[in-house]
């Protein structure tokens, strides 16, 4: 095992081509996160052509690089100019900018990026202590259980994607239908092509991802004609020097938030689709309601900083978790790091750790790296964001379409993924004016062969389809995917109806029968635990219910 | 009951799905044993189905939702909102469909330009500024792609024969 960590260790800090990706990837990062309009997914989208070239690691290392350092980037843009870069860093901006309006502009970027960076840390040693646990779990697995997971990934997309629910699985079930067309990798046989050659091998995921979301986030950037032609930013903001030290007290006083924040961030990344936007607003949330100082939060309340930012870097590692565990994205950039190791012929599932050691351990280290990378670039690309925010967006908009054109076509040498990428930006377009998220159709395309090929084991192995809930794990994950599709519903009704007060007990009592049937004493314990607090809650809201 | 924008994309949707199912009989069965190829399709077309039959019925019976007499759809705001969507769709087909005679050096700097200068205004300073920013960074991403990830960008008909 040491030799393995110390292979990989060398893969990536001692190899300097990787650093050098590492560091252009981080900045790029950074640059992508600061920019409104732009989103970390976007960044680490762009950035996958350019990985086709190098090995997996240093793929999925530069890509790591963008990804943690995008999310810093979203706290210059928000503290500098009131404006979050990215969704993930808007509960920064409520007491951000407060305090860096208060006079404090470098102590406020100093808990910004020093909260970042704690919160990545500790979801790193989570990350390489849980996913080798999570992946061992998986090995239980059976097609009829991996088959129930991604129906659970999909409709917890659905649910916490926001909107409508209706919209979110039609366009999960579209994401689907798209990844139905071409040969189909069971038989061989052709389905929806209608005669035309190109379609014969489906649509490519990459150009279809790149399409949905990168393409049609361009056109709607460009939709209104005075603001494409005005700069980024009206206020630009100003380089001040980050109080590094002060900064680092200040947040190591308060652990509490620090760590609280940071598991808040671990749990959100780990359920598919909730990412950065979600975790940093319910580590606000908590972080307000724990603190003495509540009535200080809105006014440049220090742990009003630390609790997002710890957060949203910390949603990273809990991503990855799932990606490296068990396979499934927990967002859409783990979505696209999944696509970048299918170009190298790489399919992460609960084996991966063990078959590709070095590679799983390399993207552990790379992950701690970037860290050290975004601290270290912060500074310099603060600079550089205050020059960027002067390009109009239809500048960076049309060069970045060519852009899109050129990855696109890197990936197979063929014109015909430029029209996929054409195709699904145009449908992406219209489906986000129209109301349907995106992420589900995304996750459809990304699982949709795989849901496929364990479907087609589990009615190969046996033709019982009783066993998609007489099996302990399938059963737990249909649960879970019917309680995660009621979910939004609960969201909108009213505290005192009785369906409000009946959805989480309920929910408890309902997922503990899987966990009993699963006969380990320890899951047999957490079932009892969840039957108990389910039973408490049930008994307090009901009896609250007759006084009422 | 009112007619939305919703209703109309459930229509279309029970439509897509109607032609898919129709077009999932035509999918050949090898006649191997296990799961045929038309099944999964066939599961999630279904699905679709239904759904859209939801949305269209709660389309219906909403009436609040994106009523179609509204100001919003009137044509000429449509038109100002889709305008530079739409520019951007027109360069994009226009730069594929040439790109087997331009390739990808000479369309794309072609695009871009146009792209910026349908979108930004066509003022001789910034014509000339579109110009510079459309050679410099299809320049220097078509360089990346050629010589340091030696991907072979369509070269076009022109250069080949230049």
């Amino acid at each position: 095992m040491i030799d393995i960590i110390l292979q990989a260790f060398a893969s990536i800090v001692l190899d300097p081509v990787t650093l050098g990706l590492m560091f252009v990837g981080t900045l790029a990062g950074i640059l992508a996160g600061a920019i409104p309009g732009f989103t970390i997914a976007m960044g680490v989208i762009l950035t996958l052509p350019f990985t086709f070239g190098m090995t997996a690691v240093q793929g999925l290392a530069t890509m790591l690089g963008v990804f943690v350092g995008g999310f810093s980037g979203g706290l210059m843009s928000c503290m500098l100019t009131g404006i979050p870069g990215t969704p993930s860093s808007v509960a920064t901006t409520f007491d951000g900018f407060p305090l860096v309006r208060s006079g404090r502009p470098g102590l406020a970027l100093g808990l910004g990026l020093w909260s970042s960076f704690f919160g990545g840390m500790i979801s790193a040693v989570i990350l390489v202590a849980l996913a080798p646990q999570l992946a061992f779990l998986g090995l239980e697995f059976g097609p009829w259980d991996y088959f129930s997971l991604i129906i659970f990934a999909l409709t917890i997309t659905v649910s916490l994607s926001g909107g409508n629910i209706t919209k979110g699985l039609i366009a999960g079930l579209l994401g689907l239908f798209a990844a139905t067309v071409g040969e189909d990798e069971i038989n061989g046989v052709a389905r929806f092509t209608f005669g035309f050659d190109d379609f014969k091998q489906g649509f490519a995921f990459l150009p279809v991802l790149i399409g949905l979301f990168a393409f049609s986030q361009l056109l709607t950037d460009v939709e209104d004609d005075k603001r494409a032609k005005s700069p980024l930013m009206s206020q630009s903001g100003t380089v001040v020097k980050v109080e590094h030290r002060q900064a680092i007290l200040i947040i190591l006083k308060r652990w509490v938030n620090l760590f609280r924040s940071s598991f808040i961030g671990i749990f959100t990344g780990i359920l598919p689709a909730a990412g950065g936007s979600i975790s940093n607003i319910l580590a606000y949330d908590q972080a307000k309601k724990a603190s003495p100082n509540r009535s200080n939060f809105g006014k440049g309340e220090y742990d009003g900083v630390i609790a997002p930012e710890a957060a949203n870097n910390a949603t990273a590692g809990g991503a990855l978790i799932m990606m490296m565990a068990l396979g499934i994205p927990g967002d859409i950039v783990t979505a696209v790091m999944l696509g970048a190791l299918m170009i190298h012929n790489i399919i992460p599932g609960p084996t991966f750790i063990q078959d590709e050691p070095l590679l799983a351990y390399g993207v552990f280290i790379a992950f701690f790296v970037a860290h050290f990378f975004m601290v270290g670039l912060q500074a310099f690309s603060l600079r550089i964001f205050l020059l960027v925010t002067k390009i109009p967006m239809y500048v960076l908009a049309s060069v970045i379409l060519a852009y899109c054109a050129i990855g696109v076509f890197a990936l197979h040498n063929i014109v015909f993924d430029i029209w996929v990428m054409f195709f699904f930006g145009v449908i992406g377009y219209f489906m986000k004016k129209l109301g349907f998220p995106l992420a589900p159709m995304i996750l459809g395309v990304v699982l949709g062969k795989l849901a496929e090929l364990n479907l087609a084991r589990a009615t190969g192995i046996s033709d019982d389809m009783l066993l998609f809930i007489s099996r302990p794990w399938s059963l737990f994950f249909l649960l879970m995917a019917v309680i995660s599709v009621i979910f939004p519903f609960y969201q909108e009704a009213k505290k005192e109806t009785l369906f409000a007060k009946l959805y989480v007990p309920i929910s408890m009592i309902v997922l503990s029968l899987p966990l009993f049937l699963m006969g380990s004493p320890v899951r047999m314990i957490v079932a009892a635990i969840l039957v108990l607090t389910g039973a408490y809650f049930l008994y307090k809201r009901t009896s609250s219910l007759k006084t009422t | 009951m009112s007619i939305n924008k919703d209703t109309i994309v459930a229509i279309f949707l029970l439509l897509f799905c109607g032609i898919m199912i129709n077009s999932s009989f035509d999918i050949e069965d090898p006649g191997y044993q296990g799961m045929k190829a038309s099944f999964w399709p066939t599961i999630v077309l279904c699905l679709l189905s239904v759904m859209s039959l939801v949305m269209l019925i709660k389309s219906m019976v909403s009436t609040t939702d994106n009523n179609l007499n509204s100001e919003n759809t009137n044509s000429q705001n449509i038109f100002l909102k889709f305008k530079n969507a739409s520019i951007c769709f027109l360069m994009f087909i226009l730069f594929l469909a040439f790109l087997d005679y331009l390739g990808m050096l000479i369309g794309g700097v072609l695009f871009v330009f146009g792209l910026l200068t349908l979108l930004g205004g066509f003022e001789i300073k910034k014509i000339i500024n579109h110009s510079i920013i459309s050679i410099i960074t299809i320049g220097i991403m078509w360089s990346i792609f050629t010589f340091g990830l030696k991907v072979i960008l369509p070269e076009g008909e022109i250069l080949r024969i230049w």
